[in-house]
């Protein structure tokens, strides 16, 4: 479903990105690891729209994204959380999940100023679903919280529940166990897969933490300096020599 | 109908080209120097420091009750003119500089860290604040609203420019031959501190060997005229600005600010006290914008408490025209807008046969100001900043 | 879901008092502070408790509708009778209307989508000579044409509307794309680009008469007046003078505006517009990401904004009589802001206090202070302070009139504000929702 083809991306001298291929199919759970600065965040941006590739093409669904700008990339069903989280703080935590569905809600202005009954069944549908997504996350008790008072991993779980607002088929994760313990990865992995089987999403992962990235994922991408070194299932990128060596062969030279 | 384009006078336009120049370099370098105090903390802070306009507005009231205090004491007269002004306008420079401090650590240093709009939105307070703060200063002090410079009698004749082109060619001449000199006689002595000495010679010379000949080529008669005031005006912002220059890029405090705008974690890491650099930075830029509205009331004649507002913003536009946070760039910026708004000040009645007045100067400024926003952010010598997702 | 902005948590805090006995206590406030300000005409603490009172009845635990008809009777009812007995108190009400309006407008710019307006008067601007030129004899001088008959006035009531918001989507359009400091600026520039075309447009073709401004701007008409007369005279009774109705005609159009505005800000605040505004002064790269339009939203933030000031710079205009660029500098804007600021940013009854206060302050307090110094200097009072010892107000000199000062008071408002409540004197509360209608279904699902 997402097809993406010889992707480039540079920085002034710096090339963040160079002639990255990479395929989804519908329903597969698609991981992209790398050692430190090895271009993962800046090809997620690329996919999202947050900034354009010098060169390369780059499909979903049929739609060529490269030119598009983000909120149009969402619209088609393409949706991300971020390594940092970014919630909207000030908002509540439903709040927040509704700012998500915006692309989905059919009403315009003149509904909200003459409160039209299309805008009240669009807020009710829209409360419902929201509701709905709380409780899928574990959120439906604190939907009247200020989003910024929540727990860490509430957060984390937050910023996924508003993701999915926007009703993606393609769920990008940028490193969601970051800041996490053992045991709260191994409760997202366990959500990950819910979010697969009862959503049937797609979704794609860039991570860091080795045991979420092996247990879960159908294929694992491995970029280095920008370049893609390695691809296939867990157990052939694992006895990859070239990704031991990105891996082991720098972290021997830095220790 | 058929004859408006006619009444445009071609020969008037070029003869009032010289003088419009001057003008324009005039006031932008009054621009560079205000535009050095935005871009400057602009760097450190990523901060638009709204009340520049009003630190430059002080300077000049400073400057002018410093003249006022010493013609009251019947010195003006008496003493050297260029140490009356040397005064006024060192006593701007410091008042302001002292105040531009103060008003970081009550207004902006609390709200370090909170989002983007609220230092700014302080800053402005700041600004409305410190124009009614002169006001009743002056209306306590001499029942006054607005302060007239006195006329100091030597700068306001004329300096037959024109007659001296040839002299001002010779003179580059025989400067740029001293810098060769002394660069050669320099050589393997205390090489770095020598070769930035011999700067000096070298872009004194080729000033003022571009003055000459354009002097030359524009003023073919010779009979050009200019206020002696402009020429200290402009020797003195040209002084200023060499000062600055050497000191942001040859001395350890220079490099310590640099460091602090390029990166602040790192530079406190590396041992740079950041509160004390910044502290620093606002001191320079009030400094350079107080001389710069002693300058400028010096040139203009007098100052008013609002009547910072208007150079303040036009100087902000200096800086982003040369792309904030740039040092050169403000001091290009400064120059570019100060003749183009000269030029468009004194030509745009003339061209428009008197339809647009010189009143549209001021929206002309703020054209490039949105022109430059929108289609070159970055200015003419910024580098691109990107937010980090 | 709770309606209006009423928030839920409050009646659950002061419930110690019951809310009959609070309908009673409102009450009783409003009409002791009425009958206060219409019998101590010149007293502005009696006009200062009346105002209060609307405050109160406000955040008071009672039913909406009794909340309504209160607020109603106060406005409607009250505020006219007060400003029979002194016709300052109804010019000010009159003007804290049209701030109220101006400051909601703001609101929606600055404190919902956290975009920086510096030159938010220039769209009060639009609606203003808008109005001034057509329904005058401006009009012929600039276009030839017979100013519009007065009747025009409620039509371009609705055109001052458009007007501003095209002037809003016509400047925002180039500059949203801009870092907020930058917009800031630019809304600035923006801002005196329209006084000084104000300003400067009286040649080569005369549009807006330059600095000398307009008079008389047209003014609505008196359909009932001459009705009213007619059945006075019947009575037996004199009739009454237009000059001496046009107030109240312009407080009453006023509180209709602000009706509507308040109107407006609510509900777009409460719908999807309103929540992709805040998420954008949140974070706008997150909201794009969640599929906002950043510029489409931010247009509309601007359009619906300028709007509001457009309606009301005609109101202005008319009220006014006479119009010159003065109105419209860049320190009107920054008052605008003040008041934005010091209400809250980002909810209405803020922004309602805010414009209130800093009106009140502006035209009262800092007058009645010119007036109480010039006094005390006339009489020539001596001043005992420590240090400086006795000091003669005679002495004072006359160019310190505190009611010049308003730009201290801006600035310090501000300053103050910003250092020590940037969150303005009421907060901006999210508001809480219900969701018992939700399904139960997926609540294993707790510690994902």
């Amino acid at each position: 479903m997402l097809e993406a083809r010889g992707i480039v991306k540079r920085f002034g001298g710096l090339v963040a990105v160079n002639q990255v291929d990479f395929n989804v199919q519908e329903g597969m759970i698609a991981s992209i690891i790398g050692p430190n600065g090895a271009g993962k965040t800046t090809f997620f941006n690329v996919l999202t729209g947050v900034c354009r590739p010098e060169a390369g093409s780059l499909r979903f669904g049929g739609e060529e994204l490269v030119g598009r700008r983000p909120d149009q990339i969402t619209a088609l069903g393409m949706c991300r959380t971020f390594q940092n989280i970014r919630l909207f703080g000030n908002m509540t935590v439903l709040e927040n999940v509704l700012v998500g569905m915006h692309t989905r809600l059919d009403v315009r202005y003149v509904d909200a100023l003459l409160r039209t009954s299309l805008f009240h069944d669009a807020e009710r549908a829209a409360l419902k679903r929201g509701g709905e997504l709380l409780a899928f996350v574990g959120l439906r008790d604190v939907a009247n919280e200020v989003a910024r008072n929540l727990p860490y991993g509430a957060m984390r779980r937050l910023e996924i529940a508003r993701a999915l607002a926007s009703s993606p088929r393609l769920l990008l994760l940028d490193e969601p166990t970051a800041g996490m313990n053992p045991a709260e990865s191994q409760a997202l992995m366990g959500f990950l897969r819910r979010v697969r089987e009862e959503l049937k999403l797609t979704v794609v992962l860039i991570e860091h933490n080795m045991r979420v990235v092996m247990s879960i994922s159908d294929r694992i991408t491995v970029l280095d300096y920008g370049e893609k070194i390695s691809e296939g299932p867990p157990e052939h990128v694992q006895s990859d020599p070239r990704v031991v060596e990105a891996y082991l062969g720098r972290q021997a030279r830095a220790h | 109908m058929t004859t408006a384009v006619a009444a445009i006078d071609f020969e008037l336009l070029g003869r009032i080209f010289p003088r419009v120049l001057v003008d324009g370099i005039l006031l932008g370098f009054v621009y560079s120097l205000i535009a050095l105090g935005y871009t400057m903390v602009y760097g450190v802070l990523e901060f638009i420091n709204f009340a520049h306009s009003e630190i430059f507005m002080v300077g000049a009231f400073i400057g002018a009750e410093v003249l006022l205090i010493l013609q009251a004491a019947r010195v003006l007269a008496a003493s050297p003119p260029l140490l009356s002004l040397l005064a006024s306008v060192l006593a701007a420079g410091v008042i302001a500089g002292l105040l531009a401090v103060t008003i970081e650590r009550v207004a902006y240093r609390p709200l370090r860290g909170a989002p983007r709009l609220v230092p700014l939105i302080s800053a402005i307070g700041v600004s409305f604040f410190l124009q009614d703060l002169v006001r009743m200063i002056w209306a306590l002090h001499r029942n006054a609203f607005y302060l007239t410079y006195p006329p100091i009698e030597v700068f306001n004749q004329r300096f037959p420019a024109g007659a001296y082109a040839l002299w001002g060619g010779a003179a580059a001449v025989a400067i740029a031959a001293i810098g060769w000199l002394m660069r050669r006689a320099g050589r393997g002595v205390a090489r770095a501190r020598f070769e930035s000495l011999s700067m000096l010679p070298k872009y004194t010379s080729i000033a003022l060997g571009i003055v000459s000949v354009g002097l030359l080529i524009l003023d073919p008669n010779r009979v050009l005229t200019v206020p002696v005031k402009s020429l200290v005006v402009i020797g003195a912002s040209l002084l200023v600005l060499s000062v600055l220059v050497y000191v942001v890029n040859q001395t350890k405090l220079g490099m310590a600010i640099r460091a602090v705008a390029e990166d602040q974690a790192t530079a406190s890491l590396m041992g740079v006290n950041v509160n004390q650099i910044i502290s620093v930075t606002f001191l320079i830029g009030g400094l350079m914008g107080g001389i710069a509205g002693a300058l400028f009331g010096l040139q203009f004649g007098t100052v008013n408490p609002y009547s910072g507002f208007i150079p303040g913003l036009k100087a902000f536009t200096a800086a982003v025209l040369g792309g904030i946070g740039n040092i050169p760039g403000a001091m290009l910026g400064g120059l570019v807008l100060g003749v183009l708004e000269a030029l468009a000040g004194s030509y745009l009645s003339l061209i428009s046969g008197g339809a647009f007045g010189a009143e549209y100067k001021d929206i002309f400024a703020f054209s490039v100001l949105i022109l430059i926003l929108i289609f070159r952010p970055r200015g003419l010598l910024g580098e691109v900043v990107r937010e980090k997702l | 879901m709770t309606n209006g902005a009423a928030p839920a948590a409050s009646s659950t805090r002061r419930s110690a008092i019951p809310p009959a006995a609070w309908a009673l206590i409102a009450l009783a406030y409003l009409a002791v502070s009425a009958w206060s300000s219409v019998r101590l005409p010149n007293s502005l603490f009696a006009f200062l408790f009346f105002l209060s009172s609307l405050f109160l009845l406000y955040y008071a635990p009672v039913a909406t509708v009794l909340r309504v008809v209160l607020g109603a009777v106060a406005l409607l009812l009250l505020m006219p009778v007060i400003g029979a007995s002194n016709a300052f108190y109804l010019e000010v009400a009159t003007q804290v209307g049209i701030f109220v309006a101006l400051a909601l407008g703001l609101n929606i710019v600055v404190g919902l989508a956290g975009l920086l307006d510096l030159g938010y008067v220039a769209f009060f601007a639009v609606g203003a000579y808008l109005w001034a030129v057509m329904g005058s004899a401006q009009a012929t001088v600039a276009f030839g044409i017979a100013p519009l008959a007065s009747w025009w006035f409620f039509p371009f009531l609705v055109l001052s509307v458009v007007a501003a918001g095209v002037a809003g989507v016509m400047l925002g359009l180039p500059v949203l794309r801009l870092r907020g400091d930058y917009l800031a600026i630019v809304t600035l520039g923006f801002g005196e680009v329209i006084r000084v075309l104000a300003n400067n447009l009286d040649k080569p073709i005369n549009f807006t008469n330059g600095p000398q401004g307009i008079s008389p701007v047209g003014r609505p008409p008196l359909f009932f007046l001459d009705a009213w007369n007619r059945w006075l005279a019947g009575m037996g009774r004199a009739p009454w003078e237009e000059s001496a109705v046009y107030p109240f005609v312009f407080y009453f159009l006023v509180i209709a505006v602000v009706a509507v505005v308040i109107l407006v800000t609510h509900r777009v605040e409460d719908s999807h517009v309103g929540r992709a505004w805040t998420a954008i002064r949140e974070d706008e790269a997150a909201a794009v990401t969640m599929g906002i339009p950043l510029v489409r939203m931010k247009l509309l933030a601007f359009a619906t904004g300028a709007s509001f000031a457009g309606v009301m710079g005609m109101l202005f205009a008319s009220k006014q009589y006479f119009i010159n660029p003065e109105s419209f500098t860049f320190m009107e804007s920054i008052g605008v802001l003040a008041m934005v600021i010091l209400g809250g940013m980002g909810n209405i009854p803020g922004a309602i206090l805010g414009a209130s206060l800093v009106t009140i302050l502006n035209l009262q307090v800092l007058k009645d202070l010119s007036i109480w110094l010039n006094g005390l200097r006339q009489a020539g009072t001596i001043v005992t302070l420590p240090i400086i010892g006795s000091y003669n107000l005679a002495s004072l000199p006359a160019q310190l009139e505190p009611a010049k000062y308003e730009r201290m008071v801006f600035g310090v408002i501000l300053i103050l504000m910003m250092i020590f409540r940037p969150q303005g004197i009421l907060p901006s509360r999210r508001r809480a929702r219900e969701l018992h209608d939700v399904a139960a279904a997926g609540e294993v699902a707790t510690n994902a």
